[in-house]
């Protein structure tokens, strides 16, 4: 895949980036699954169609590129740059390529979007299975800082886009 | 890679079953909430676990919970990827109020302006310190960890709303979007504040948000990704540059006067 390994800062970039290979396939594998069952329980959903393959192959070659990125900037010498999130390279990539071809929007557009969630939540709750002890250890005040932390943050977020857009006539 | 197919046949169970519940919608008073499978596959990520027989117990090993965590960000990229899509149509109708979705950022602060008095209140102290900087996700985690470590007050407290976001997340965010809007707010300016950082927080919102006003899905979608993208562009700096020093103030003012009139342990 690639030519070079350096063993200095990371373990094996190649073999990291073939890890990552591997598990977008198995991600896009899991949503056309999930949207699959979709069909079954409400044959009203997103169907399934040659474009929802394509889109499919396109979400993972956007992860790919959104992945090699991010490997690349970690070698930059810009921490702004090596602290973006991986998770935002993908968008960005993607970003560009939506803008650059409708097409692409078109074939992201047949897969289902909800379906792109499901697995992503199981693999969440299967993560933290081995620390539920801890979980039921917080004390109940942490559950009650969290309520408000949530809160805050969505209250805050949307009265300052409320006033922003009062202000801007729209 | 004999360890890996149980734990994908787990998922694809635990994707089954949330995906035959479905959507559940119900209302409370005249809020609207919608249970999206979503959070049926997290709850029963964990419920699988606590199955007491030695089947679940072995399913469940250290290395399949390890991996589970460590890869869950490359499985969560084709959704990032679709936002990318999401946007795209509406770039010009989302670049003309930019300025909305900078400022409105700064509401990330709501965090600590909410949650530090609360805990301070309640006689947390250092622990506040990781539970209130953010939302506690992955960006909070890496910050508290490598100034502080896990094993920290500070640690614990990031770790804390880390599990507690995990776990009940999507669920609280589904109730909350409703809340936002029952409370007289413009479905775009709650849509747009949905983009919290949080994949599953963002798409519990967004998606209960859709629920409602159906006819403006494009644009939720749309004014969700694109905050959530812009989230992940600046909010690490929102956190170095601002976060971090309004929660010192804050911190060092409260904990003053707090532990002058001695009510609270000292810290």
């Amino acid at each position: 895949m690639q030519a070079k390994s350096q063993s200095t800062v990371q373990p094996s970039p190649a073999h990291d980036f073939l890890i990552a290979t591997g598990v977008l396939g198995l991600s896009v594998c899991l949503t056309l699954f999930v949207q699959a069952v979709k069909l079954i329980r409400n044959p009203a959903s997103t169907p399934i169609t040659t474009n929802t393959l394509i889109g499919l192959g396109t979400l993972w070659l956007f992860s790919l590129i959104g992945v090699g990125i991010s490997m690349l900037m970690k070698k930059t010498p810009w921490k702004i740059v090596q602290d973006f999130p991986m998770l935002g390279w993908v968008s960005i990539v993607s970003l560009v390529f939506c803008l650059i071809s409708p097409f692409f929007v078109k074939v992201i557009g047949a897969v289902d979007f909800l379906s792109l969630t499901t697995s992503v939540l199981a693999f969440a709750g299967i993560s933290v299975a081995h620390d539920l002890g801890a979980l039921r250890k917080l004390s109940w005040k942490i559950f009650v800082v969290a309520i408000f932390v949530y809160f805050g943050m969505y209250f805050m977020d949307t009265l300052i886009s409320q006033l922003a857009l009062m202000v801007s006539g729209k | 890679m004999k360890k890996l197919i149980p734990l994908v046949i787990l998922v694809m169970v635990i994707d089954f079953i949330a995906e035959l519940i479905g959507t559940l919608t119900f209302t409370l008073g005249t809020i609207t909430i919608s249970v999206l499978p979503l959070v049926f596959a997290v709850i029963l990520g964990i419920v699988f676990s606590l199955i007491p027989s030695g089947f679940f117990k072995r399913l469940y090993s250290n290395d399949r919970v390890k991996f589970a965590g460590k890869y869950m960000i490359f499985i969560m990229l084709p959704l990032m990827a679709r936002y990318g899509a999401d946007v795209a149509p509406k770039i010009n109708e989302i670049l003309s109020i930019g300025w909305v979705f900078l400022i409105h950022e700064a509401g990330n602060l709501g965090t600590i302006l909410f949650g530090l008095p609360i805990a301070l209140l309640l006689g947390i102290r250092r622990e506040a310190i990781g539970s209130t900087l953010g939302l506690g996700r992955e960006g909070e985690l890496a910050y508290i960890s490598e100034k502080y470590t896990l094993d920290s007050p500070e640690g614990h407290g990031v770790l804390g709303i880390y599990l507690i976001g995990t776990v009940f997340g999507s669920i609280v965010f589904s109730i909350l979007a409703p809340l936002l809007l029952a409370m007289g707010f413009d479905f775009r300016a709650v849509a747009m504040s949905s983009g919290v950082g949080s994949a599953s927080m963002m798409t519990a919102a967004s998606s209960a948000l859709v629920a409602i006003h159906p006819a403006h899905a494009e644009t939720i979608t749309s004014y969700a990704a694109a905050s959530q993208l812009l989230t992940s562009f600046i909010g690490t700096y929102i956190m170095y540059f601002i976060a971090v020093p309004l929660q010192r103030f804050i911190y060092n003012h409260m904990t003053a006067k707090l532990d002058k009139h001695p009510v609270q342990e000292a810290a």
